[in-house]
């Protein structure tokens, strides 16, 4: 039976949708702020021990001896772990490229400041944190990899044997004829760019829940699981368990945003469960930990790019080399932030080729991580620069210029040199209608005047697109294997009609619990408040991928739909049986099973469950008794690379542009934020509220990347910032409420219309700020080219300027 | 080894009376002593506000409190909001709910207990006085525009009320 | 992480006390004193400090006041900045120490912390060591050979260091009443609103007959201690209160700066650069609310 997903919210067998693209309170709600939400350190079971993890001090260093006598004679200590157990347990982390991981505890040597080289698992942290100090670790220092250079240099120390050197993958894709338009090009701007090491850094840090079950070789895993299904597997190839004998359960997160440690925090607790006999081990990782080693570092780039540009404004060509610091190993899947511009890489323009030069180095600091965006921030802001610098040689204004170049609404579906297609879009409407509501005009006029007077004012107008529902083969070039994510939900309606949505994931903050629950309500007529939505453990729930690349909203909603279609075929040939018709005329519409013929005789969903699961003499021969339908949902169309990365990855495309005025202090060098515009365009939006939040979720982690955060090492690859002291995440006071409004133009080819939304904002406004910094600069004849543009950097810059 | 306090601790109008380290921080006290998991920890060096609580009316971290320090005082916790008697949200916690003033939650309980003092001193705290005051609690979902409409919401709510 | 163990005790009185911090240093054992917290149990938390008894004045109720004293404002030193941030007598007349009470972290710190904790902790991003020189306040101190009074020109020694011995409590800050007509400001620089200071400046001075009087300025976050910037002040000293006066005085105040700190925010020459800024706002705001 050939499914089909609604396209529009309009389809729905619904006269009005109540639910779907209204402003809806979310049903994750009533429990969060009652404070009664398990997230996962709320939980205690019986037996329950508490694991420390003993972290390494130097950022390279062979481990020579690990003595954990005393600390395993402390009363209260019941398991310490070592390398040595976890090399004869376990395997190395499965990475991509393979061969770039490591042990969960260091077993021959330490990569990176904060790297286990013990565990303990007691009564209660206090404890086990007290037996941490009493192993002694010998170590033998070896001369540390601070950077790329260093680790490029000849004779640099190597921190993986087997490889030979630091380079774990170096690799230029050419798409389209680059050298001729360059060579053809009027002008070429390039420049190089220095993005340093940000993270995710959600408020509640990972945490599990671990327990070995001894008596049949099987763990139960527990915790802060952003893509439990995924988790589950690499836990059983790492712990060398059968697949089906690791279960997870997924508890309501506190944040994500990709950057959640707990590769090692798991393996870890579940060898220490294994250890104590079988007893459930606690890990919450802390905040420090977190910050040294806990997947919060992202993006460690060194960029030296190029445009091609025409006399007329035409942009034709972009060349990006990319240095890439992916820390001590790729076990935290940073690779892949290398790979995922591949989605969007010329953006929102009708760029014709483009070059890719990627070298992705390993150094002795921590090995980096996803965080919400995955790579094409700081793309976009290398691209949106240069865009702003073609602008200022060609004297065109940057909205113009921009406005110049984007795909045309006729164009789509567009595919771009990179290979990907983008669905649809409207990039001039959407810039049209922020410049109207920032009255860019006037702003420009403001400008003038209070530049007139001194001040440094600066414009950015910015133009991103956001790549939405990922599939893995976007990844392929940096040796991910595999098409299709699938996600799947449950629909199950009981004897008396009530309904439960079963899915795969939890909660993160994203209210898709909430979105399902308005799509299911909306097909079938009912209170949202109706809709049971529960999130089943992996050993029993259909695949699942969970949140990521700006795909759930979307995959939950075709798997939603997907069931419902399904089920209603099914309730359909019930209701045609009972009323000796064929069931193609039948219909579903607000809630009811009716005649087409004649819409008053029909029969409730609840006379229909109940008939199924109570009467099964009225039944149709051969129907199952099952008022149940479960559909997995995967993007259609998705293909295989080519040689060079080719293939249509992300399902869709949403598009923004920002318009953000700033002032700098010329004294402190400190950047105010005076004005923020956006209007976005991410398809039909299910659910208005949500859209919002994660554009202004999304602003507040872009200003921190653009002005405050930073994680800095010195030259011995020792971390400096390892507090909250240090890591500045804006508070209220630094993220502007931005004004926002959107246009919408549907994707023809996802659930409802629907793009992916979630990462969107940082996507662009890192990009924004430092433009409108520079345009600030501008007359100065002086430009900021790192982040963050934090006071000192931008008073340095400044300094230039007043002495060059 | 150390000499457990015995303390008592009137929690949400309860009263608890119990043997503890000295070191025992007022949320772990809170968190497992009690097992009100309500008010989280994100920092554990009391800078990110998630574990925000009152004592003796105050707001405060209770992170980086002790709870030996709170032998004999008052603290309140996001699972007193909720009305007692009739299992109701408090306002402060039904505005949050209506202007989204939440994504993943966990910051969501600080953010009210900071918003209840708030409140309690200053029925119609302009935005610059909720931004003064929210100064301490941090966030990573929402960019704090939809908590600082919780905020306003729940102010003309309480005033509502008060008036009836 | 979690603190290591410690040893607690809460005396009743100052008098308990004292008698503690004494026998504890016979003991030799190392003791801190717990005030609000504030400052202390991040320190704890992060395992940098790891004191094998805390003595807790928390239940001492002898040490929460504020009154005032003749010209002097004398604040109990378990007063909490909050209290001080709401007592009607400091913000008339002691602006400046309201002011700076004001710039101290956010709501929650300034609930729990005490007066009296900045002083003793020291550090040297904080606002109330400078305020403390430039109003050339007083601080009681309690101890075994009873009480002294300590003039903060005495009090604060280096990095996180004062004079108090380690068997003194801290019991009482004194506020010298602010003459009317005084100039006062205080301006920092942080990266955040709330954030420890890069650098600030805190002063008051005198206009009269059209000239500047009895300058004082102070710097913070910069060096060890709080410092004195005397070279601004003796340049003030009978000059015209002119932009271009103003200016000169910053860049020496900046000038005669001791190497500044450095550290991942600012360096050791953007600190001083910061100084010379926050001077120079800082002269004009005072000079503006000087009568």
């Amino acid at each position: 039976m050939a499914i089909k997903i609604p396209t529009l919210p309009e389809q729905l067998p619904a006269a009005k949708p109540r639910f779907v693209g209204k402003e809806v309170k979310r049903v994750e709600d009533p429990g969060l702020v009652s404070g009664s939400a398990e997230f996962i350190d709320n939980l205690s079971l019986p037996g329950m021990l508490h694991c420390a993890i003993l972290r390494s001090p130097h950022p390279h260093a062979r481990v020579a001896k690990v003595d954990t006598r005393a600390a395993e004679a402390l009363p209260g200590v019941i398991a310490v772990l070592t390398g040595e157990d976890v090399r004869r347990w376990s395997n190395p982390a499965y990475t991509a490229p393979e061969g770039w991981g490591a042990y969960c505890i260091a077993v021959d040597k330490v990569r990176f400041v904060g790297e286990p080289v013990a565990a303990v698992a007691a009564v209660s942290r206090y404890v086990a944190e007290e037996a941490l100090e009493l192993i002694e670790v010998e170590y033998d220092v070896l001369k540390p990899v601070p950077t790329p250079a260093v680790a490029m240099a000849a004779n640099a120390p190597v921190l993986f044997e087997q490889h030979g050197g630091n380079v774990i993958q170096s690799r230029v894709y050419n798409w389209g004829e680059v050298d001729r338009v360059f060579a053809e090009a009027d002008h070429v701007v390039q420049n190089t760019f220095r993005w340093n090491r940000v993270g995710a850094n959600p408020t509640e840090t990972f945490g599990c829940i671990c327990q070995w079950d001894l008596s049949d070789n099987s763990l139960t895993c527990r915790g802060s699981y952003q893509t439990p299904r995924f988790w589950a597997m690499a836990r059983a190839l790492a712990l060398n368990l059968p697949t089906n004998k690791v279960r997870v359960i997924s508890h309501p997160m506190g944040g994500g945003f990709g950057g959640k440690g707990g590769p090692r925090g798991t393996d870890i607790a579940a060898l220490l469960s294994r250890k104590s006999g079988g007893r459930p081990v606690k890990y919450i990782e802390d905040r420090m930990e977190y910050l040294l080693a806990g997947f919060g570092q992202s993006w460690d780039r060194y960029y030296d790019a190029a445009l091609a540009v025409k006399a007329d404004g035409t942009v034709t060509g972009l060349k990006v080399k990319l240095i890439d610091d992916q820390g001590a190993g790729t076990e935290g899947w940073g690779t892949i932030s290398v790979a995922k511009p591949l989605a969007a890489f010329t953006g929102s323009y009708r760029i014709e080729a483009a070059q890719y030069d990627t070298v992705l180095v390993a150094t002795n600091r921590a090995p980096t991580g996803p965080y919400r965006g995955y790579g094409p921030p700081p793309h976009f802001l290398v691209l949106e620069s240069l865009m702003d610098m073609a602008a200022r040689k060609l004297d065109i204004d940057p909205a113009e210029l921009r406005r110049r170049n984007y795909i045309r609404p006729e164009q789509f579906p567009y595919t771009i040199p990179s290979g990907n297609e983008y669905d649809s879009g409207n990039y001039e409407a959407v810039l049209d209608k922020v410049l109207a509501m920032s009255d860019y005009r006037g702003l420009r006029e403001s400008q003038a005047r209070w530049r007139a007077e001194g001040r440094l004012i600066g414009i950015g107008v910015v133009s991103t697109v956001e790549p939405g529902v990922f599939d893995w083969n976007a990844y392929a070039t940096v040796g991910v294997q595999g098409i299709g994510v699938p996600e799947g939900a449950k629909l199950a309606f009981d004897m008396l009609g009530s309904l439960t949505v079963v899915v795969g994931f939890n909660l993160q903050g994203q209210g898709q619990f909430t979105v399902a629950a308005q799509v299911a309500a909306d097909y079938w007529g009912l209170d949202l408040s109706a809709v049971k939505v529960a999130s089943a453990p992996t050993d029993i729930g259909p695949p699942s991928f969970g949140q990521g690349g700006s795909r759930l909203g979307v995959a939950i909603t075709g798997a939603v739909l997907g069931a419902c279609e399904k089920l209603k075929a099914i309730f359909c040939q019930v209701v045609a049986h009972l009323m000796q018709t064929t069931p193609d005329q039948v219909e579903l519409m607000d809630g009811r099973l009716r005649l087409k013929a004649n819409p008053q005789v029909g029969m409730s969903l609840a006379e229909v469950a109940g008939t199924m699961l109570g009467r099964s003499d009225l039944l149709p021969p051969g129907m199952e008794p099952c008022p149940e339908a479960t559909f997995v949902w995967t993007a259609e169309g998705r293909n295989m690379p080519d040689d060079q990365g080719r293939c249509r990855s992300y399902l869709t495309a949403a598009n923004a542009t920002h318009v953000v005025m700033v002032e700098i202090d010329r004294d402190t060098g400190c950047t105010e934020i005076l004005k923020y515009f956006i209007v976005d365009d991410c398809g039909t939006r299910l659910n208005l509220a949500n859209v919002e939040g994660q554009l202004q979720g999304a602003l507040a982690q872009g200003v921190g990347a653009a002005l405050y955060e930073e994680y800095v090492y010195n030259d011995e690859a020792q971390p400096l910032v390892t507090t909250f002291v240090d890591y500045l995440m804006p508070t209220i006071h630094e993220v502007p409420m931005a004004t926002k409004d959107f246009v919408i133009t549907p994707s023809p080819v996802a659930p409802l219309g629907a793009k992916g939304c979630g990462e969107g904002a940082i996507h662009t406004t890192p990009a924004a700020v430092l433009c409108a910094i520079n345009d600030a600069l501008a007359p100065l004849g002086v430009e900021i080219t790192e982040t963050p543009a934090s006071p000192h950097r931008v008073w340095k810059t400044l300094r230039q300027a007043r002495e060059g | 080894m150390t000499t457990k306090q015995r303390i008592c601790v009137t929690v949400n109008g309860v009263r608890h009376e119990r043997e503890v380290e000295p070191r025992l921080t007022l949320a772990d006290f809170l968190r497992h002593e009690l097992a009100l998991g309500g008010t989280h920890v994100g920092c554990e060096h009391g800078i990110c506000g998630v574990c925000t609580v009152m004592i003796d009316g105050r707001s405060a971290r209770s992170c980086i409190a002790l709870a030996v320090q709170a032998d004999g005082c008052q603290v309140t916790t996001v699972e007193g909001l909720r009305d007692r008697a009739t299992g109701h949200l408090h306002p402060i916690q039904q505005a949050f709910v209506e202007a989204h003033g939440l994504q993943c939650g966990f910051c969501t309980p600080g953010f009210m207990m900071t918003t209840l003092e708030l409140l309690t001193e200053n029925a119609e705290p302009s935005d610059e006085a909720i931004k003064e005051a929210l100064g301490g609690n941090l966030c990573r979902c929402t960019g704090y525009e939809a908590i600082i409409a919780s905020v306003r919401l729940a102010a003309q709510r309480l005033r509502e009320q008060k008036n009836a | 992480m979690k603190p290591a163990n410690f040893d607690y005790h809460a005396p009743q009185t100052l008098a308990e006390a004292v008698e503690l911090m004494v026998r504890l240093e016979e003991e030799g054992v190392d003791a801190k004193i717990l005030a609000g917290g504030q400052s202390l149990m991040p320190m704890l938390a992060m395992r940098v400090a790891r004191p094998e008894v805390l003595v807790d004045l928390g239940r001492i109720k002898s040490l929460d006041y504020v009154r005032q004293e003749g010209g002097v404002i004398a604040v109990g030193a378990m007063t909490s900045k909050r209290a001080a941030e709401e007592s009607v007598l400091i913000e008339q007349q002691q602006p400046l120490f309201h002011a700076a009470t004001k710039l101290v972290g956010h709501r929650q710190i300034r609930n729990r912390g005490s007066v009296g904790g900045s002083f003793a902790h020291a550090d040297p991003a904080s606002e109330y060591p400078a305020v403390a020189l430039v109003l050339d306040m007083a601080f009681k101190a309690v101890g075994p050979e009873g009480e002294r009074t300590i003039p903060a020109t005495d009090f604060f020694v280096t990095y996180m260091t004062t004079s108090l011995e380690s068997t003194e409590v801290l019991t009482e800050v004194r506020l010298p009443i602010m003459p009317a007509g005084t100039g006062w400001a205080i301006q920092e620089f942080a990266r955040r609103n709330g954030d420890l200071a890069l650098a600030g400046v805190a002063m008051t001075l005198k206009v009269a007959d059209g000239v500047c009087a009895d300058a004082r300025l102070a710097a913070f976050g910069v060096n060890a201690t709080a410092v004195r910037l005397t070279a601004a002040e003796d340049f003030l000293a009978g000059k015209r209160p002119e932009r271009a006066m103003l200016e000169q005085a910053a860049a020496l105040a900046a000038g005669s700066l001791d190497e500044p700190m450095s550290c991942v925010h600012a360096s050791a020459d953007y600190r001083r650069h910061l100084i010379r800024v926050l001077a120079e706002r800082c002269l004009a705001e005072a000079v503006g609310r000087a009568a």
